[in-house]
């Protein structure tokens, strides 16, 4: 290739033009996806602030600046309610989310961590429903939970639990939203955990049991600490998977009924696209976007001291 | 060996013996529970309407109603949803690989300053999901007049950080060697990216090529902003659209929503049991680093 010119770098001399030429060309490579970074990630972003300033909505084409407005109908005034509301409804969602994934998915990798080919084949189908479309797993779930025809409502009526009204009401349709969710995503966990299993050293687990420690203890003591970076790589993109949920809650509710899963995402579209307060919108989607940011990294410097870390 | 040790050489088998029996029995019926909800799925598809709504439901249809998919075609242009998804997919597939190929190899392999600063700039872009960014896309979009087109479906989609993050470690796994022998041969960049780098790291190209794809197939948010008809509406939004097109009738015509459903899920799950090796590598690449 083309010499490294490290002679040049740090005392100061001039790269000859060739040298220049090529960095040049190394950096026109790179230059595509940063021109769409710009455009499409950076700029929009810095835009969705300024628009939060505004008072811009779709019906009109000409706005104004408004200064804080949008930030006082938000904090302080009818706004914040359903702030709140939805706040929680976001952080409940996403809290079950990830215990499901963490929780269910090493308790699979624990029962299907087993040789052979049926195992691998039942591993792949448990794994499958993360690749199906959320929209279309939500319109078969919805059927399934059906208050009136729905076949969960049947095998509860069996056992003489029911009916129950799933996602017409308040107090279920969050959980009927989770359902969906815990089939989608508790394989994926699984794959994950497994394959992190694989790569434990079988000396620790042949010494313990020369120490007698049991498969119980085994587990505990050995699995679950070396899996810690696994578990908080999980954490992490779970978190951050699972506060922009809006496909399974679009299909399935609405954010309703009573707003009772009226989630961070769904209420950022409706207000822009159902209300047309785009302004208002560009100001919840502002404040969603410092959340999620404080969040990810105050987690990534929590777990740096406490994850454990192989080798 | 003594009699005790005998018996309890037999205890410790048959324990072990009821332990696999058990995680058998345990592995099995989580697989039905997971297979459930698809097996609902076809044979609802399947049902006549009288029998999809009797008081027992039935695990298996008395009357085979095939006429349930040509009636959820007529309601749903399904042929059009397909071809806009898959002529969005494979667009957003081909920019991401071609873009994100050049863009690795540059923070991979290339020399030029800023180069590292340059690369958490891209990682940053991991931070700022649509879903927060989409209303100035969508005014931005809009005045491109890009609305209800396959520009307005593409490009915002065009470069995926993460790919572009995966295809990196990839490339610079790759020795120098190969590089500077394909160079010295009088290969230029985008001979070494595509006849050197790409071809070594097939398997790697495959996966995310693959994941890629799959999200595009399956990706609802973005072409539900951009999309206002069901002239460029793509599958993920097609079984919501045929529901809502029952507007109402919705419970007795639950086999015909399914129908659709089956329509758009097979696709998906061909490709998976197809491609699963190149999936299930992919994310355990994903989870190691």
């Amino acid at each position: 290739m083309r010499e490294r010119d490290t002679t040049v770098e740090g005392t100061g001399r001039r790269a000859s033009p060739r040298v220049r030429r090529e960095r040049f060309k190394d950096f026109l490579c790179v230059a595509p996806a940063l021109a769409f970074f710009a455009v499409f990630v950076y700029y929009p972003l810095v835009d969705l602030f300024r628009i939060g300033f505004t008072n811009w909505n779709l019906i009109r084409d000409e706005y104004k600046y408004v200064g804080l407005k949008n930030y006082k109908w938000l904090f302080k005034g009818s706004g914040l309610d359903t702030w709140l509301a939805s706040l929680k409804v976001t952080f409940s969602y996403t809290f079950w989310e990830i215990v499901i994934t963490l929780v269910g998915g090493i308790l699979l990798a624990a029962l299907f961590n087993r040789e052979g080919r049926v195992f691998a084949a039942m591993r792949s189908i448990v794994f499958m429903p993360k690749y199906i479309a959320i929209s279309t797993s939500a319109i078969v779930f919805m059927w399934i939970l059906n208050d009136q025809y729905g076949f969960l409502n049947y095998v509860l009526g069996a056992f003489g639990v029911g009916p129950v009204a799933w996602l017409n009401s308040e107090r279920t349709a969050l959980t009927s939203v989770l359902i969906l969710t815990g089939w989608r995503v508790v394989g994926y966990g699984m794959m994950i955990y497994l394959s992190a299993m694989k790569g434990i050293s079988r000396d620790y687990y042949e010494a313990a049991e020369l120490d007698g420690a049991g498969a119980l203890k085994r587990f505990r003591h050995i699995t679950l600490p070396l899996l810690s970076p696994t578990t908080l790589f999980l954490f992490v993109t779970t978190f951050i998977a699972s506060m922009k949920v809006f496909q399974s809650i679009d299909v399935m509710t609405a954010g309703g009924p009573y707003e009772s899963t009226n989630v961070m995402v769904y209420w950022i579209y409706d207000l822009a696209f159902v209300q047309f307060r785009v302004d208002r919108a560009a100001v919840v989607a502002s404040v969603f976007f410092v959340i999620l940011l404080a969040f990810t990294a105050a987690t990534m410097k929590i777990s740096n001291k406490s994850v454990h870390y192989d080798s | 060996m003594t009699n005790q040790a005998l018996a309890a050489n037999v205890r410790a088998r048959r324990l072990r013996a009821a332990a696999t029996v058990l995680q058998y029995a345990l592995a099995i019926a989580i697989v039905l529970i997971v297979v459930f909800p698809l097996y609902w799925m076809i044979i609802s598809s399947l049902k006549t309407s009288e029998e999809l709504l009797q008081a027992v439901p039935s695990l298996w249809p008395a009357q085979f109603r095939w006429r349930n998919y040509a009636d959820a075609l007529a309601m749903a242009p399904f042929g059009r949803y397909f071809f806009n998804t898959v002529v969005m997919t494979v667009g957003i597939m081909g920019l991401q690989l071609v873009i994100g190929s050049f863009a690795a190899y540059g923070f991979a392999k290339g020399q030029f300053p800023g180069r590292d600063a340059l690369f958490i700039v891209v990682l940053g872009a991991l931070m700022i999901p649509i879903q927060v960014t989409f209303v100035p896309i969508y005014g931005m979009v809009a005045k491109l007049h890009w609305i209800n087109t396959f520009a307005g479906l593409i490009v915002p989609h065009a470069v995926s950080a993460y790919m572009i993050f995966l295809l990196r470690q990839t490339f610079k796994s790759v020795d120098d060697s190969f590089l500077e022998a394909a160079r010295l041969e009088g290969m230029g960049r985008v001979g070494v990216i595509f006849r050197i780098l790409v071809p070594m790291c097939k398997p790697t190209m495959m996966t995310v090529g693959i994941i890629s794809f799959i999200d595009g197939w399956n990706a609802y948010f973005w072409p539900k902003m951009v999309t206002t008809t069901s002239f460029r509406r793509t599958i993920a939004q097609g079984v919501y659209e045929l529901k809502r097109s029952y507007a109402g009738l919705e419970t007795m015509n639950q086999n015909q929503i399914m129908a659709g459903a089956v329509m758009a899920v097979v696709p998906i799950v061909v490709l998976f049991v197809v491609l699963q090796k190149y999936i299930l590598s992919g994310f355990s690449k994903a989870a190691s680093k």
